[in-house]
């Protein structure tokens, strides 16, 4: 890119020291340098320095793992901003969405974006799970990250059962009431385990805030913590694998 | 590379196993590696570019879908008065469907943990790991066991008359049926022919539970009765 | 994108390439795309509607003020004092460190229980602490000819209303 002043001047600032400072290696126009780009990086270096191209395509993936990452930072960023206007108390939790929806700016865009995003990631990680299944990337050395991608699923559906409360309008309150009497059926533990959840009987306004508690902490640090696993394993199993390759992929075990 | 033996893998777990021949090497073939040509690019940009795109068009999608579509926000919860009917959220209306034809600790309880281990297992099963295409021997026992099942499902369901798995369970049986043999023919009945057995029973798992979600989402009504999804009103 | 061989002079096109035009305008769309989230979001975050008490209060009428009454409203922290000609506001809250001070009427001064400031019935400094007289406070009437006292709304130094 030579010529154009926006780019002189990006180069410059990219060769000055101050940033040199911060960012160790030079402009990625060597090979060396992107290799650095990723490999110095403390959020990009989950990633291989050379990745094979045929896991880029579209078609290998469906690229249904990232669409699933991208809806949980959309509803990280959507969440937190929501948060500032939200009170996880009963009646006020309920004014609270009426606050966001008719007074605060682009209140409405925020709660429908963040509702849409839990949506689309339920979807994707089923869609996910089902493209890996298909694909047969399960198999050995890959099982136990199978596993974790279940107990991500799972936690996934968790996230969203316990935003689904926090409206605290009719749907909420009736949709949680009837979950929780069907955990309650539960045999031996359904009881004590209905109880905990809902931090008593019936679902009222302790059931909202310890569901405020898990959905806005434990859920998803449980649900980052897991993540990171999930990826770093997909790294250390020498990166996604797509269709079973030709020729045949049958193994015989003994 | 066809003159190459094909790859077998043998373990055994008898350290006192009599030796046994793996490979001969004749003389006039060349030993060679057997390698899988890959092309390998770097990382920045190409993947990185790509990720940060993909998160783009996510955003930008569900942007558009929150401009045009509201969330719901029904009346204030009233612990009094119970809306009909009471729906779960959309992804847990297939097991709110399930409660209607099972009591509670089947459909609420023993079915999804059923669902989860069986999910946990899978690659820890035998079948899964070497499985062929579901006629590869094409034996009469295979398709006993097969007609066998179906008939024990079909016969199970319909006793409890949920019929939202039974039709699925035959549709998909008859096309597991039909594509025995299926070697020859044309490009459809030799793409079904492929398909192995654990696949077919995730097909019927995942069909099963979409169904079981649109007919919860759509087709119920007040009192969990059975409406048109142009009669009632939108699910939330 | 492989490194020029060493020793080979690397001609620069001199006009930038439908590439460099390409990515320059991806990235500056991308530029404006953060800008515009950020500001949205920074809007977003301003409470538009705030449900703290109101800063007006009523204060009676005008002839309730002859000249040397001084009237405390407890919840507004404001006072409300009568002079030859007409009725002034000032704030009750010490300019020190924000305690609420009191009327001493046998005194005819206005002390803060925290440090010790004192002020007089103008709300000039007269001992203490305090850095700055205490404010003096929008006084008006409303329609039906009551007094209104605006605590949110500062006038200069010996503004009185006169009614």
């Amino acid at each position: 890119m030579k010529g154009a002043w926006p780019v002189s001047l990006s180069r410059w600032l990219l060769d000055s020291s101050v940033y040199r400072s911060i960012v160790r290696h030079g402009v990625a126009d060597t090979n060396r340098n992107r290799s650095l780009v990723v490999f110095e990086n403390l959020f990009l270096h989950v990633h291989p320095v050379k990745v094979r191209e045929k896991t880029l395509r579209f078609r290998h993936t469906y690229w249904l793992g990232g669409i699933s990452l991208a809806c949980a930072l959309v509803l990280i960023a959507t969440g937190v901003l929501l948060m500032f206007y939200y009170h996880p108390s009963v009646p006020q939790a309920y004014r609270d969405m009426k606050e966001l929806e008719f007074v605060v700016d682009n209140g409405m865009f925020l709660r429908n974006m963040h509702r849409w995003a839990a949506h689309a990631m339920v979807f994707a990680s089923f869609l996910h799970m089902l493209r890996v299944f298909f694909h047969r990337a399960y198999r050995p050395p890959r099982q136990f990250n199978w596993v974790i991608g279940v107990v991500l699923l799972i936690v996934t559906l968790l996230l969203s059962y316990t935003g689904y409360l926090l409206p605290w309008d009719q749907l909420a309150f009736w949709g949680v009431s009837v979950g929780t009497n069907m955990a309650k059926e539960a045999p031996l533990l359904g009881e004590k385990v209905r109880f905990l959840l809902l931090g008593g009987n019936i679902v009222s306004e302790n059931a909202l805030l310890r569901f405020y508690v898990l959905h806005c902490v434990v859920l998803p640090v449980g649900l980052l913590l897991l993540l990171s696993v999930h990826i770093w394993r997909v790294r250390k199993d020498g990166g996604v694998q797509g269709p079973p390759e030709e020729p045949s992929e049958r193994e015989e075990v003994r | 590379m066809s003159s190459i033996p094909p790859l077998d893998i043998l373990e055994s777990a008898d350290p006192l196993a009599t030796p046994r021949r793996v490979a001969l090497i004749r003389p006039d073939i060349r030993p060679a590696v057997r390698t899988i040509e890959e092309r390998y690019v770097m990382t920045f940009p190409h993947l990185i570019v790509r990720e940060i795109i993909l998160f783009q068009l996510v955003v930008i999608a569900l942007a558009l879908a929150a401009i045009l579509v509201d969330a719901p926000l029904e009346g204030i919860a009233n612990p009094l008065e119970t809306p009909n009917p009471a729906k779960a959220p959309w992804y847990f209306l297939g097991l709110q469907e399930l409660l209607h034809y099972f009591p509670p600790v089947v459909a609420g309880v023993l079915m999804p943990v059923l669902v989860v281990v069986a999910l946990v297992v899978i690659p820890y099963a035998r079948i899964n790991l070497s499985a062929g295409p579901l006629w590869h021997e094409a034996s009469a026992a295979r398709a006993l066991v097969l007609a066998a099942a179906t008939a024990g499902l079909v016969a199970l369901f319909s006793a409890f008359r949920c019929w939202p798995i039974v039709v699925p369970t035959l549709l998909i049986a008859s096309a597991m049926f039909a594509a025995r043999g299926g070697e020859r023919g044309g490009a459809l009945r030799r793409a079904l022919a492929r398909i192995t057995l654990p696949e077919w029973i995730m097909f019927w798992f995942a069909v099963v539970a979409g169904i079981l979600t649109l007919v919860g989402t759509f087709f119920r009504g007040p009192g969990w009765s059975f409406v048109w999804p142009w009669v009632s009103a939108t699910p939330g | 994108m492989p490194d020029p061989p060493l020793g080979s002079s690397e001609s620069e096109p001199e006009r930038p390439l439908r590439r460099d035009f390409l990515t320059q305008l991806g990235i500056g769309a991308c530029a404006v795309a953060a800008v515009g989230s950020g500001l949205v979001t920074l809007d977003f975050l301003k409470p538009k509607v705030l449900f703290e008490p109101p800063t007006s209060f009523r204060a009676g009428d005008p002839g309730d003020y002859p000249e040397g009454t001084v009237r405390f409203n407890r919840e507004r922290k404001a006072y409300v004092i009568g002079a030859a000609s007409g009725v002034y506001a000032l704030s009750a809250v010490c300019t020190h460190l924000g305690c609420i001070t009191r009327f001493l009427s046998d005194q005819n001064v206005i002390a803060c229980p925290c440090h010790g400031s004192r002020f007089d019935l103008e709300g000039n400094v007269v001992q203490g602490p305090a850095p700055r007289p205490l404010p003096w406070l929008e006084v008006g009437t409303d329609s039906t000819g009551l007094l209104v006292v605006d605590t949110g709304n500062v006038v200069p130094h010996g503004r009185v209303f006169k009614a």
